[in-house]
């Protein structure tokens, strides 16, 4: 018998992907995982499998920053001011468009 | 080359042994589903099986546009003594320690094997080869961490991983069974090398992980004319089971 080693504790990890080049990293969900090369091996299979996925970031969840603190993100303090409702830009930009005979511009290459 | 100067009948006991090998490791791989040690690597488990499958579908399909036969009957069809995989892939699923003994034996020579076939001289073949070599690659990367996790993991898991690989030791390189009619096969510059060439160039391969994982280089082949036959118990209760919904309406239309 050979004497026990300590075994790595089993961890979350957060997974991104990037279904297509261009396209933005999304949150694809996580996986449990003793170490980054495993975490890299499930993150494939649980997410890139299907050839879905062209990028997948895999980060140690203890890794990310938390905010979370509502004195932070939820203020008690009336906020509707910072809110962009009822001031539409479509019509402003039609006009300054049609004076300037611009076109409207394409969407970025994805 | 042209095909009428292929070694058709070679060519098709090289075929049927690597579609039966994908084939019977698929299957055995396939059991864990449901059961593995935890629930990532039960995807990854049975994801890499469906690759076996897969693998072995194309291999297949290549010796039935050879010789005419249908892939399911070739897969489905035959009795057990007339499967051509390894002995090595004779054992039983056993336990996990026994998976990944198996598969990394298994993986490592298909490894072998796929290099000495990428440049043969039959397109299909060759070309078919530099494309389960992508697949492999990642079935390499993900064996080599669980081989050496339990390999450098004293206590139960290296204890577990030495007693699978005493059991398979035997068996080990049958992967590397020479092929009836392998002369003509590199004759035709279809396999690079004869098998027993190939054999010394896994052990190779794997001598420098084997040695500094502590683990000894398995012993050659008590009977190495028969790796791939007298395939036994383990073989005959796989069979059973991945032919019963087969048999259970032979000719249905799934």
């Amino acid at each position: 018998m050979t004497e026990p080693t300590a075994r790595p504790a089993i961890e979350p990890w957060e997974v991104f992907r990037q279904e297509k080049d261009g396209d933005p990293m999304r949150h694809a969900g996580s996986v449990l995982a003793p170490d980054a090369e495993l975490a890299g091996h499930y993150a494939r299979e649980l997410f890139g499998r299907r050839q879905e996925s062209v990028r997948l970031w895999v980060v140690r969840r203890a890794d990310v920053l938390d905010l979370s603190d509502p004195d932070l993100l939820q203020p008690p303090l009336d906020r509707s001011f910072k809110k962009p409702g009822g001031y539409v830009m479509r019509d402003k930009l039609a006009a300054a468009r049609e004076q300037s005979g611009g076109e409207k511009p394409k969407a970025r290459p994805g | 080359m042209s095909v009428a100067s292929l070694p058709t009948v070679a060519l098709g006991h090289l075929l049927g042994s690597m579609a039966d090998d994908e084939f019977v490791i698929g299957f055995s791989d396939s059991e864990w589903t449901g059961i593995a040690p935890l629930l990532e690597e039960d995807i990854a488990m049975s994801s890499l099986a469906q690759d076996e499958i897969g693998h072995a579908a194309a291999l297949y399909g290549l010796l039935g546009e050879l010789t005419g036969a249908d892939p399911d009957a070739l897969a489905y069809d035959r009795d057990p003594h007339e499967y051509r995989h390894a002995r090595l892939l004779d054992h039983g699923r056993g336990d996990w320690a026994m998976t990944i003994a198996r598969r990394y034996l298994y993986e490592t020579s298909d490894a072998t094997r796929l290099e000495a076939l990428i440049g043969g001289s039959w397109p299909p073949l060759a070309q078919l080869c530099a494309k389960l070599v992508r697949e492999e690659r990642y079935h390499l990367m993900h064996i080599d961490a669980w081989f050496a996790r339990l390999a450098g993991t004293g206590g139960e898991p290296r204890d577990r991983l030495l007693a699978a690989l005493d059991e398979l030791a035997p068996d080990a390189a049958t992967v590397f069974t020479p092929l009836p009619g392998e002369p003509a096969l590199i004759e035709a510059g279809i396999l690079a090398a004869p098998m027993v060439d190939l054999e010394a160039r896994w052990r190779a391969a794997i001598a420098p992980d084997l040695d500094a994982l502590g683990l000894a280089m398995p012993p050659s082949p008590e009977r190495p004319s028969r790796g791939r036959q007298d395939h036994g118990p383990a073989f005959a209760w796989l069979w059973d089971e991945f032919t019963m919904v087969r048999r259970s309406d032979p000719g249905a239309t799934w």
